[in-house]
């Protein structure tokens, strides 16, 4: 190197802070400048649950994420079973998949993240400060981010307890219901609860279900029915059934419809869960940007409240303050005394047991 | 129409005389001539085949899709990335014929397709009988009306108008509790989806024993009566032969569509009364197990097509098309 050489690179005082000034500016209008640069496509599309669960996220993100960014948000209900193997296929055969962002629950984006089709998240700038609940569990960076919890609560007909809410889960088996309780067709949000009203532990799960298996084999009895989010509510409004094991959002969206219908969390626990939102690999450069932006946007401290609240569903904001309706409730968990009461069962155990759970929870209701 | 005559000539002459022709004529010999090139006259006797391409490309896609289907049942899941293993194996089968559900399932399905194409033939042959021979036609009318009107209504739509009929708080049950009785347990069991099923197919059956039934001259039956035959006789030794093509041609309809049936054991079943494709959703959709779903659907295809054969080879195509009966 000659002396010549040196003397370029030798930085006056002034040169310094004129490059450092040029450089931490650049580095605060970065994302302004990203927004600016990437070209904002007509319409995001958002898949969702609908009913109540739609609603709620239109009011909550969609609409606020359009008034910034003048970018529409179209939800698509497309059953999110059925969505997951479209966006598969898609990412596999190099096509652009058919959303934008999945709104998901965390054990279905867990396996979508293990297949490898999720885009990494880790660079929101809005993960900062979430409760650790928005990072998913043994999954490196961010595949997902969940957004909030909730939980399968015991939900009734009033009118069927006229002494009050049913304590334990074993009112499923009360004869007096015969053919009017209803579980989820594929057991979720049961199955380990069925393990300790079966008489074991939280400690037998995964490793021995057959207390839960057990249980089954008594309800089965029972008759119960199987269904999904929207045949409960379905149900509790044509008088079909007066118990069911559902979200507390389907008994509280119920219940604000004029449905007489409340929900308790009885001795044995409920379970807790988690929903999350996630990009599929594939889209096009700038609109994976502002797939991701909308994810960042659902992340926000105004978007989490008034989504969370209209769902009833704790966020992953921290100090946001429950809806009226719901203050003290355990269904809504705030304390750890809240959350005592309730089970989490480990993403990861739920991907690699769900299936076995499942086909059992087959064998006993089908058989 | 000047010109047709003067057509042989030089070609100067030709083109001159060609200019003169109308623009319609000569945009007709063009077309002609681009036709002959494409589809040239040594060709025309094979013009039959060449309109039955569009529908064997059709069922060509539909064979390379079950290729596919066949290629996935022999991958099992890789429960650690959701991903088919690449080794080939047959677990899948192995867990579709040892495993309890699937069994039950699939036997269910087997007794559900019987019963509801025995319950609706039964049912759609009067119907049809009386559809074809009925003397007036506002009756005739009336009756192909009332066939008529159910297709309109989507499947899903008539499961859903059962749900309201025969539910809790549906006609029914008001009706019931009118005079003073307990509301029964109508929906979400097995005998639910039977009645949703033969309501299903019943205008299948029906559609497909009319031609069948007015094939049969009226004057074989009036022979047969008036040789004192009594019209029970002639129905079973007269009608009901005859009408054997339109018979085994609705039998096999019904029975495989009630097979395949998805919607009916979805809406009215309550979850508990799962036919195969409901557990081939399930494979696919819900287990996100595509080796599994396909292995289903394989068991499902060869069944439904052994029971084709038996019945064609038993009996012919019937009404279906070429059967020696039908010659």
């Amino acid at each position: 190197m000659n002396d010549k050489q040196r003397n370029n690179l030798n930085l006056t005082r002034r040169d310094f802070l004129a490059t450092s000034a040029i450089l931490a500016g650049g580095v605060m209008l970065a994302p302004g400048l990203a927004w600016a640069a990437q070209k904002k496509p007509k319409e995001i599309i958002v898949r969702a649950w609908g009913g109540s669960w739609g609603e709620a996220l239109k009011a909550g993100v969609a609409d606020g994420f359009s008034k910034a960014t003048g970018i529409k948000v179209r939800l698509d209900f497309t059953e999110d079973n059925e969505i997951k193997p479209k966006i598969w296929a898609a990412v596999d055969q190099g096509r652009v998949p058919p959303i934008h962002v999945n709104w998901d629950t965390t054990t279905n984006a867990t396996i979508s993240a293990l297949r490898g089709v999720t885009v990494d998240l880790s660079d929101l700038s809005n993960l900062k400060g979430l409760l650790p609940l928005a990072k998913p569990v043994g999954l490196e960076g961010y595949p997902l981010v969940n957004t909030y919890a909730y939980v399968y609560v015991c939900a009734y007909r009033t009118e069927a307890f006229p002494e009050g809410p049913p304590k334990s889960w074993n009112v499923l088996l009360d004869p007096k219901f015969k053919g009017r309780v209803a579980l989820y067709d594929d057991g979720i949000g049961f199955n380990p609860i069925s393990v300790i009203v079966g008489g074991g532990s939280f400690a037998d799960i995964p490793d021995n279900m057959e207390p839960g298996y057990e249980f089954y084999r008594k309800l089965k009895a029972n008759k119960p029915l199987l269904g999904e989010d929207a045949d409960f509510t379905t149900w509790f409004q044509k008088g079909e059934i007066d118990l069911a094991c559902t979200i507390s959002v389907n008994a509280r969206a119920a219940k604000q419809s004029g449905i007489d219908v409340a929900w308790t969390v009885p001795k044995e626990g409920c379970k807790v869960d988690t929903d999350g939102l996630w990009v599929p690999k594939g889209l096009p450069a700038n609109e994976e940007y502002w797939a991701k932006e909308f994810i960042n946007f659902a992340l926000t401290r105004d978007a989490q409240q008034k989504w969370c609240s209209m769902l009833g569903l704790p966020p992953v904001f921290p100090g946001i303050d429950p809806p009226a309706d719901l203050v003290g409730d355990v269904s809504y968990p705030t304390k750890p005394e809240d959350f005592e009461k309730l089970i989490r069962v480990p993403s990861k155990i739920l991907v690699e047991n769900q299936p076995k759970w499942f086909a059992k929870f087959n064998e006993i209701f089908q058989g | 129409m000047s010109g047709f005559n003067d057509r042989v000539g030089t070609p100067l002459a030709s083109a001159k005389q060609s200019s003169q022709f109308p623009v319609r004529w000569r945009i007709l010999d063009a077309a002609e001539r681009i036709a002959a090139l494409i589809w040239p006259r040594s060709l025309y006797p094979y013009t039959g085949y060449l309109l039955l391409v569009p529908a064997l490309l059709l069922v060509f896609v539909l064979v390379i899709g079950l290729v596919y289907i066949g290629g996935y049942s022999l991958h099992e899941l890789d429960l650690s990335n959701y991903r088919l293993k690449e080794s080939f194996s047959l677990t899948n089968y192995y867990t579709a014929f040892t495993s309890a559900t699937y069994r039950t399932v699939l036997l269910r399905s087997i007794y559900a397709s019987l019963l509801v194409t025995v319950i609706t033939i039964f049912l759609a042959f009067p119907y049809a009988y009386l559809m074809v021979r009925a003397r007036r036609a506002m009756t005739r009318k009336f009756l192909l009306i009332s066939l008529f009107l159910p297709f309109f209504i989507g499947q899903i739509v008539r499961a859903y108008g059962w749900l309201i009929i025969l539910g809790k708080e549906g006609l029914l049950n008001n009706i019931i509790g009118f005079f003073g009785f307990s509301p029964l347990k109508l929906i979400y069991n097995y005998p639910a989806v039977i009645l949703g099923l033969v309501q299903y197919m019943l205008p299948f059956g029906v559609l497909l024993l009319a031609p069948a039934i007015t094939a049969i001259s009226r004057d074989v039956e009036l022979a047969s009566e008036s040789l004192g035959a009594h019209w029970c006789r002639t129905f079973i030794h007269i009608v009901l032969p005859l009408a054997k093509p339109g018979l085994v041609g609705s039998s096999v309809v019904i029975f495989t569509l009630t097979l395949t049936d998805f919607a009916m054991p979805e809406i009215l079943g309550g979850g508990t009364t799962d036919f195969i494709a409901n557990s081939i959703y399930d494979g696919f959709f819900q287990l996100s197990n595509s080796g599994l779903g396909a292995a289903l659907s394989m068991i499902l295809v060869t069944l439904g097509t052994a029971f084709v054969v038996v019945i064609f080879s038993i009996a012919g195509t019937g009404t279906l098309g070429f059967s020696k009966g039908a010659e």
